[in-house]
């Protein structure tokens, strides 16, 4: 019995990579997807950033603030402008990404124990440049604010600066990151985006071949080959084999060499990376076959699955979360794989979760594998009993 | 007869009963494009779920955790009796975070002994561990100036803006670019079929034969529609998406439409040239995924190009999403200036120009031996039905 699967497995490894078209997304795509995704990010975060400051006030206050915004890792000072017409014009000149406009009468108006308002302009189509600027300017100005404060508290109070201080902020928030300790961009997208990769591709390249194909011209060629000819729990269970074995071999790869190349977090324990590994795979290649199903041509799949990509991503809920969507676009997250096993991924991968801790996921994820396969085993059959000149595959 | 013969094949090309021609060139774009609107229906980001571990049972803890359960941003999920709780609930992604109230806060309060106050973000997720640790700071520091100092305001008030999108939505942020991101990539798909499917379905002699022979005729007749009916798509569906935003004057929209049409133009043309290059359909897809799917992820606008190493900014100057996604954001600043519209625009232009030109080089030469070997095939199927007669 394992002879036969194993028989099929090997002709369908012996498929991929005698088909261009299978070999470049089931090998190339896999291969280079996990270096071309993380490149941009490789820096990841971001500094220096353009801006520029409109002193409206020019007196040693404003001059203060500015040196302080000079010195902030975030944003580098370009120039420093007298007018606000100038600096727009410079943001639309793609010179700089947004400025901090000092009032008239700041320095007037804080010696003179009156509030006086900052304004922060960013660019508003791009939301890394808004949080960049925005922290490093509303930081340096609300420095200035505090410090005077304390100044006025400890003068109106009669009490020492520490005390001041603390009477100023009495109970200060410590921030502590636990699992991207340097907020870089990169370890948030890359190891979502790698598992969706894997889907993709691995859902893309079974359609490509037909799945547990009854109708591709080649069957015509092949009528007499023996694996092609095989029953079908043989047929569907050898070349799910193939595909499992072909993709475990993925995940491995992203865990030694891609993780350690960019240096992403790596916590994932054995067990947990082992059952998540089977119970996905499992997911994906038998909802593969069902789709697989459904195509006439087998490049039809390429061009929907292609379509898809962007809500894919967006529906596996790392990036915007499912609770803030529509209840029927999280009714259709449930389909894909990939709304289960990214979070699983991120925890058991990322956050070094126990096998208790994703089990709920992973219930999910086998729940699926199991609706699927026996959809691929009815939806095949259906095919093996259909006429052999359905499409033109 | 040119005119006659143009609209034949353009009959036979768009209307004959080709179903995934037109779910792809219309049905599928918009599809996902109007989804990916609805995803960020909410538009910002709101009742992030959070835990709180209350170690100091004190009026200032409760004052506290009151002002927290108040923020709409926030959503109080789990009172947790310890760390470890929490922590393990961060892990299992039920909460985005947890605050500690540490032991003896009011008391080390009101000694002016500057208690802190540990805050734990899970870090994993950009946007929501964003807004989150800024509303806990905020609703904190709020709650702490009025403990000494509530007669006292702050010197300095600070107000950010963000310019072209005054609500800060993310949905103004985001989906901009991706529906015009979902379009590039359909326009190097939608090239790449109408060129290969006479080439997979051994028909370019039958397609040549419709516009007369002539294959400047067949070229005109399968891009022309296609980039039309695209461009019309992506100017409705980013109009769509744009009603949330400032209106765009007239200079604005027709120098985005402009950019949008080149951008289209581009990147068909570029399909065009996979399949000239391949001459097979599902190579010429493929390539046109690998350098379509993730061009967003290099465009720069949800990290930007200049943070990105010099390699990558080059391959992000050659994507014409780079520079469309340029001139949408410079019309978000309003009529500021347009002059540096036009140092894209002529960026596009170029790209449209040189892609049409190749494409359509390389097709010639494709529908020349295509028609070549369907000929050949023909007299060999004649020669064998005459020998076997």
């Amino acid at each position: 019995m394992i002879r036969r699967l194993w028989k099929v497995a090997f002709a369908e490894w012996k498929l991929i990579y005698t088909d261009p078209a299978a070999v470049l997304l089931l090998v190339v795509a896999g291969l280079i997807y996990a270096f071309y995704y993380p490149v941009p990010y490789v820096y990841q975060t971001v500094s220096k950033v353009p801006v520029a400051v409109v002193d409206l006030d020019n007196t040693a206050m404003s001059r203060e603030l500015v040196r302080m915004a000079s010195a902030a890792q975030q944003i580098e000072v370009k120039a420093i402008y007298p007018e606000m017409k100038q600096a727009e014009t410079a943001m639309a000149r793609d010179e700089i990404y947004g400025f901090m406009v000092i009032p008239e009468n700041m320095e007037k108006n804080i010696r003179g124990k009156h509030q006086t308002t900052v304004n922060i302009f960013t660019h508003g189509a791009y939301v890394m440049f808004h949080g960049a600027i925005g922290t490093a300017f509303s930081t340096c100005a609300l420095t200035i604010g505090a410090t005077n404060k304390v100044k006025q508290i400890a003068m109106s109070k009669q009490v020492p600066s520490t005390k001041a201080i603390a009477m100023r902020d009495p109970f200060p928030v410590s921030i502590q990151t636990l699992y991207n300790s340097t907020g870089g961009y990169a370890n948030y997208v890359v190891p979502s985006v790698l598992v969706v990769i894997l889907q993709q591709s691995l859902i893309i390249g079974i359609c490509v071949l037909g799945g547990s194909r009854a109708h591709r011209r080649f069957r015509k060629k092949l009528r007499d080959s023996p694996v092609e000819n095989e029953s079908l729990p043989y047929r569907y269970f050898g070349r799910s084999l193939a595909y499992f074995v072909h993709y475990c071999s993925f995940i491995l790869f992203y865990h030694c060499i891609v993780y350690n190349i960019f240096d992403f977090p790596r916590r994932g324990e054995l067990l947990p990376m082992v059952v998540f590994s089977v119970v996905f795979l499992a997911s994906v290649i038998n909802f593969g076959m069902v789709v697989s199903q459904m195509f006439l041509r087998r490049e039809s799949s390429m061009q929907l699955f292609l379509y898809m990509s962007i809500p894919v991503l967006f529906l596996a809920n790392f990036s915007w979360p499912a609770y803030l969507m529509p209840s029927w676009m999280t009714a259709i997250s449930y389909i894909l794989p990939s709304t289960f096993a990214v979070p699983a991924w991120l925890s058991i991968e990322q956050m070094g979760a126990d096998i208790y801790d994703v089990a709920p996921k992973l219930y999910q994820l086998a729940i699926q594998a199991v609706v699927y396969l026996v959809l691929g085993l009815v939806l095949t059959r259906a095919r093996d009993k259909a006429k052999i000149d359905i499409g033109d595959m | 007869m040119v005119l006659n013969g143009l609209l034949k094949t353009i009959r036979k090309i768009y209307f004959g009963h080709n179903i995934v021609l037109w779910m792809i060139l219309v049905v599928l774009p918009i599809g996902v494009s109007l989804f990916t609107v609805g995803m960020f229906s909410s538009q910002i980001v709101q009742h992030v779920p959070i835990g709180i571990v209350i170690q100091d049972n004190s009026q200032l803890a409760d004052k506290l955790e009151a002002k927290l359960r108040s923020s709409p941003v926030l959503d109080i999920k789990m009172v947790c009796p310890d760390m470890g709780e929490c922590e393990h609930a961060v892990v299992r992604g039920d909460i985005q975070g947890f605050i500690v109230l540490p032991n003896d806060l009011e008391r080390r309060a009101l000694r002016l002994e500057a208690p802190v106050i540990p805050v734990y973000s899970s870090g994993q997720n950009y946007l929501t561990n964003m807004f989150t640790t800024k509303e806990i700071r905020a609703v904190l520091s709020a709650a702490g100036s009025e403990l000494f100092t509530a007669q006292m305001a702050d010197p300095v008030k600070v107000q950010i803006h963000s310019v072209g999108n005054l609500k800060s939505n993310y949905q103004g942020f985001l989906v901009l670019g991706l529906v015009t991101a979902i379009f590039h990539l359909a326009a190097m798909i939608v090239g790449v079929f109408v060129l290969s499917f006479p080439l997979r379905d051994h028909r370019v002699k039958e397609m040549l034969g419709y516009a007369g022979g002539s294959r400047f005729t067949l070229w005109f007749a399968s891009v022309f529609p296609m980039n039309i009916i695209l461009w019309l798509e992506t100017v409705g569906c980013y109009a769509y998406c744009h009603r949330l935003l400032a209106p765009l004057t007239l200079d604005e929209f027709v120098i985005t439409a402009a950019a949008q049409l080149f951008m289209i133009l581009a990147c068909s043309g570029a399909g065009v040239v996979f399949v000239g290059l391949t001459g097979v359909m599902r190579m010429a897809t493929g390539a046109a995924g690998v350098i379509g799917s993730p061009a967003f992820a290099f465009a720069g606008q949800t990290f930007p190009v200049m943070a990105m190493p010099f390699a990558v900014r080059c391959f992000a100057f050659v994507l014409p999403l780079t520079h469309v996604l340029m001139i949408q954001s410079t019309m978000l600043l309003g009529d500021v200036d347009m002059a540096p519209a036009w140092e894209s625009m002529k960026i596009l232009i170029g790209m449209a120009l040189f892609w049409n030109i190749l494409g359509a080089f390389l097709m010639s030469m494709r529908w020349k031996q295509f028609a070549r070997r369907e000929t050949e095939y023909e007299d060999k199927m004649r020669t064998d039905s005459e020998a076997s007669a």
